[in-house]
């Protein structure tokens, strides 16, 4: 064997250092310097004496009421996760299976259409939806439905409108590709032998394109939990969630250490989303655990 | 003798061209560089419109610098952030009680030296009172602000706000976050119980406020008053008179306890390099002419009392020693000291 070969870095190596670098000194840097805000007592870069300390988290497990909150964000993120699924999972099929190619990109477009707003504007444009005297509650009292507007905005319902308008796109986005790769001879086989569309469905499409099932919902639901503007702006403050409270914290209490133990909370979490998705996508593709 | 130039290789090409490009981008900042530059922060809106075009200007021109400002809010945890030593910002401006948590911090000067600063001597007592660090350049008074077209009548007391009516209509502040709604938690243990520092009757009167809407900034809820969204909330003067002469049927209630003061603070950084320059910017803001202008431009009541507004202005701000007498303040320390136990509490109270 040559040992100059061997020493050698590849040029592939080489090509990853500047993204690996990147990577590492704007992504794993804050994450550990926030670990590390989280057990002391100050910032040691502008205070003298600072010392080790639990408070923040001992804070956190000791008032329910921050338990609650974390209930709260993960209670919004799963219910947004499973209404977006199941407005884009036909959406994808319908995308993925669709033969005209104008259809193709009519549907992408309408599914693209709304980023290309950003989510402030389309935000503020639920609000003059849903609000007591938006669009909503006037037409249904002006047809003298309802005397006295309905309560749709500063609910969990809101905001899950709201987040779930917002990441439908990245659901079907992800579902589309996964079930656009499934044989669709396997469902006609499936049909071909007695089985119904809906069970030729059931029991051949639903089980081949879950892990884009998963991987559309591990996206949605983490970039639900850490949503900060809509539910803001369509819970009126009145829904607290943990990125509204880390917020809180930084600009209005100056406590950086208990906001940085909420987001290593919020940053645990979505690892352990990410752990679960890793098995459960192991145990449904007949692996033990992906490596 | 000159050396002759080489034919041009590709390297030269390419060194050539980074310098050229390099000096231009550069070219605007190494000739302002000799300037000092006074790094400042300030509010957005009407306030930073003629700040940008005429007041900051003036002073730029008269004191030889240049103004660095930063309106981007939160500015405390930026300063937070910063080095002691060398300070994001030389001068700060904020609410009262964001200037009191910076102070007890140690990241600005809590007081304003009378000799570096003139027009000190000018200022009702009230902007340098001891619930004031630095200097409160002007004020606003909070109080109530209700729609005239809804058949509101006879709203002369802040337990109005109570009044069943005003039940899905009612606007108040995320109080963790604003100085509004802070202030208002003060009163409603003065209302309610013995004093601004009776929590519990504060907590208790903000539990029945409900339902209410909440907004984190006051011109959240200027436009909810204006859309109607909002029929009777708490306000600061200026959120209502700055829409004068745009015909809006919405007006400003002075309760008769009193209006809380909402004061715009000056303090200075204590690692500032630029302290005369800091001194000079807090003088500046406190003279007569810079002080109408402001005022008659934001509809904020001037801190020097020789200021003498225009009638319009003159007839609703507070511009004289008996109106001043109505503002009441609040011990900004004394609350950031019970912040967290507050913030925990109202954060329950107004939960969905």
């Amino acid at each position: 064997m040559n040992s100059t070969a061997a020493t050698r870095p590849n040029g592939l190596a080489l090509f990853i250092l500047p993204s690996a670098l990147l990577f590492a000194l704007f992504f794993f840097l804050p994450i550990g310097l926030m670990a590390v805000m989280s057990v002391l007592t100050g910032n040691p870069v502008v205070m003298p004496k600072v010392a080790f300390t639990t408070r923040h988290y001992v804070r956190m497990i000791g008032d329910p009421f921050y338990l609650e909150v974390i209930w709260t964000t993960v209670r919004i993120g799963l219910v947004t996760t499973l209404v977006a699924l199941a407005i884009g999972y036909p959406l994808a099929h319908w995308m993925a299976r669709i033969k005209s190619r104008t259809g193709h990109a009519l549907l992408l477009m309408a599914v693209l259409a709304p980023m290309l707003t950003g989510i402030v504007v389309r935000t503020f444009a639920w609000m003059t939806l849903l609000s007591d005297k938006g669009v909503v509650n006037e037409t249904l009292m002006s047809l003298g439905l309802i005397s006295q507007p309905l309560k749709l905005m500063y609910t969990e319902t809101g905001i899950v409108v709201g987040l779930v308008h917002i990441y439908v796109p990245f659901m079907v986005l992800t579902l589309t590709g996964v079930i656009g790769r499934i044989d669709e001879r396997l469902e006609q086989a499936a049909e071909n032998l007695g089985a119904s569309p809906l069970r030729a469905f059931l029991e051949v499409t639903l089980p081949l394109s879950l892990p884009g099932i998963l991987a559309g919902s591990l996206l949605v639901f983490a970039l639900a939990i850490s949503a900060y503007v809509t539910p803001i702006l369509l819970g009126g403050f009145q829904i607290m969630t943990l990125p509204i409270l880390i917020y809180q914290q930084i600009s209005a209490n100056f406590n950086v250490g208990f906001a940085a133990a909420l987001g290593i909370v919020l940053l645990v979490i979505s690892l352990l989303l990410v752990v679960a998705y890793n098995r459960a996508l192991g145990l449904v593709s007949g692996q033990r655990e992906l490596q | 003798m000159m050396k002759a130039l080489g034919p041009l290789s590709r390297r030269r090409f390419l060194t050539a061209s980074a310098s050229l490009g390099i000096g231009t981008i550069a070219a605007p900042y190494v000739a302002r560089a000799d300037d000092p530059t006074l790094r400042i922060t300030g509010w957005g809106g009407k306030w930073g419109d003629i700040m940008k075009a005429e007041i900051g200007p003036a002073f730029e021109s008269e004191f030889k610098c240049k103004l660095q400002t930063d309106s981007a809010f939160p500015y405390l945890p930026k300063l937070q952030a910063s080095s002691r030593s060398a300070p994001i910002y030389d001068v700060l401006h904020t609410n009262s009680n964001e200037q009191w948590a910076a102070a007890e911090m140690g990241l600005i000067e809590p007081k304003i030296d009378p000799k570096l600063v003139p027009n000190l001597a000018d200022v009702y007592p009230y902007a340098i009172s001891d619930k004031i660090v630095g200097v409160s350049i002007f004020t606003s008074a909070i109080g109530l602000g209700m729609r005239t077209d809804k058949g509101y009548s006879g709203v002369t007391s802040w337990k109005d706000l109570w009044d069943a009516k005003y039940n899905g209509v009612r606007g108040g502040y995320v109080i963790p976050v604003n100085s509004l709604g802070q202030a208002f938690l003060m009163m409603c243990g003065t209302l309610f119980g013995k004093g601004q520092t009776d929590l519990d009757a504060a907590y208790a009167a903000l539990e029945k406020l409900k339902p209410i809407k909440i907004v984190d900034f006051t011109g959240a809820m200027e436009k909810m008053l204006l859309s109607g969204e909002v029929g009777m909330c708490v306000i600061h003067d200026s959120g209502i008179y700055r829409y004068d002469g745009q015909n809006q049927p919405t007006d400003f209630v002075s309760p008769s306890e009193g209006v809380l003061s909402l004061e715009q603070v000056l303090t200075i950084t204590p690692g500032s390099k630029m302290k005369e320059l800091a001194n000079a910017y807090v003088n500046y803001m406190l003279r007569p002419e810079v002080q109408k202008r402001l005022a008659e431009t934001v509809w904020y009541s001037p801190a020097n009392k020789k200021v003498k507004l225009d009638a319009k202005y003159d007839a609703k701000l507070l511009t004289t020693p008996e109106k001043v007498s109505k503002l009441i303040q609040v011990d900004w320390k004394w609350y950031n000291e019970r912040k967290d136990e507050i913030d925990q509490r109202v954060n329950r109270i107004f939960r969905a």
